[in-house]
């Protein structure tokens, strides 16, 4: 069961890469805000499908839960857009790897301070060589994407 | 410059993504996961509408004439997301989340390798090969 489970987790990577693809591919021809409007758009009618179906939370306790639980929206929206933005620019493999620095940076950092309830874990030796290897990462991924754009753009003038 | 520029943003929807994931995790415990997602979707999706109206500059009208396929990313966000609330209860959240991310930066480069889904084709290198091993080493770490 284990394994099968994450074999199906892999999977749920490789739809957002494949999502980033075809948002990037569609926004060049209709735009960035346009784009990420579609995917909230048929996002919502999936999931509203998907929880008539299967939802067991109770959805009307929004009304009573803390004002600052529901403003993680606006962060929902942020990354979205910009994610759309960035990958016909940089590409999929860029805008993936430096989306994920950024998140996990951050992540170690709330973990830290025990932000939002979460569990405290402190930053450990381990941790701080995570973030190094983190930024090799980002010097990798820069470094290469400019070769093989280099080199893309070198064939087309052959 | 608009490379760099680009490099900023996408940092900046990282860092978005997890104080969104942090502050959504209490959300859900009162009004569960899936109904969280729905309402991110649903309430981004008024903001995106107001934004769209006052500062769209592309076409919208684009959805009628682009091939189907290029309008299932929602969908696909809605499948990752799936799969998260399903397999976390049972691998954990460490593990979920270093499947997640190594199935994605595997296929975002073999996507850009083959030009696949209409991706600018750029091949797969070595330093792309590092910088792969180097998140995988690094979220080992974390863990």
């Amino acid at each position: 069961m284990g394994i099968f489970m994450i074999l199906f987790t892999l999977l749920g990577g490789i739809t957002l890469s494949a999502q980033s693809a075809i948002n990037g591919t569609f926004s060049r021809k209709a735009g960035t805000i346009e784009t990420t409007f579609l995917t909230f758009i048929t996002g919502t009618m999936f999931l509203a499908l998907i929880i008539l179906f299967f939802g067991q939370g109770n959805l009307f306790a929004i009304f009573e839960v803390p004002i600052w639980q529901l403003s993680a929206v606006f962060l929902g929206v942020l990354f979205l857009l910009f994610n759309v933005f960035a990958v016909p620019k940089i590409g999929v493999i860029a805008t993936s790897i430096t989306v994920i620095i950024g998140q996990l940076v951050i992540g170690v950092v709330i973990d830290h301070f025990g932000w939002f309830n979460s569990l405290v874990i402190p930053l450990s030796m381990k941790r701080w060589f995570a973030l190094l290897f983190m930024i090799i990462a980002l010097y990798f991924i820069y470094k290469g994407n400019k070769r093989s754009i280099e080199e893309a753009s070198a064939n087309i003038i052959n | 410059m608009i490379r760099y520029i680009a490099y900023i943003f996408a940092l900046l929807a990282g860092v978005a993504l997890s104080f969104e994931g942090a502050i959504y995790g209490e959300l859900g415990k009162t009004i569960g996961q899936l109904e969280t997602s729905f309402y991110n979707f649903f309430v981004g999706a008024i903001i995106l509408s107001l934004l769209w109206l006052f500062f769209g500059k592309g076409k919208i009208s684009h959805v009628t004439k682009a091939p189907k396929w290029t309008l299932l990313g929602g969908s696909l966000g809605v499948v990752y997301l799936t799969a998260i609330v399903i397999s976390v209860p049972f691998v954990g959240v460490g593990i979920t989340m270093v499947a997640v991310i190594i199935g994605q930066l595997i296929m975002s480069m073999v996507i850009e390798h083959f030009g696949w889904l209409g991706s600018k084709k750029t091949r797969i290198n070595k330093e792309k090969i590092f910088a792969v091993i180097s998140m995988v080493i690094a979220l080992i770490l974390v863990n």
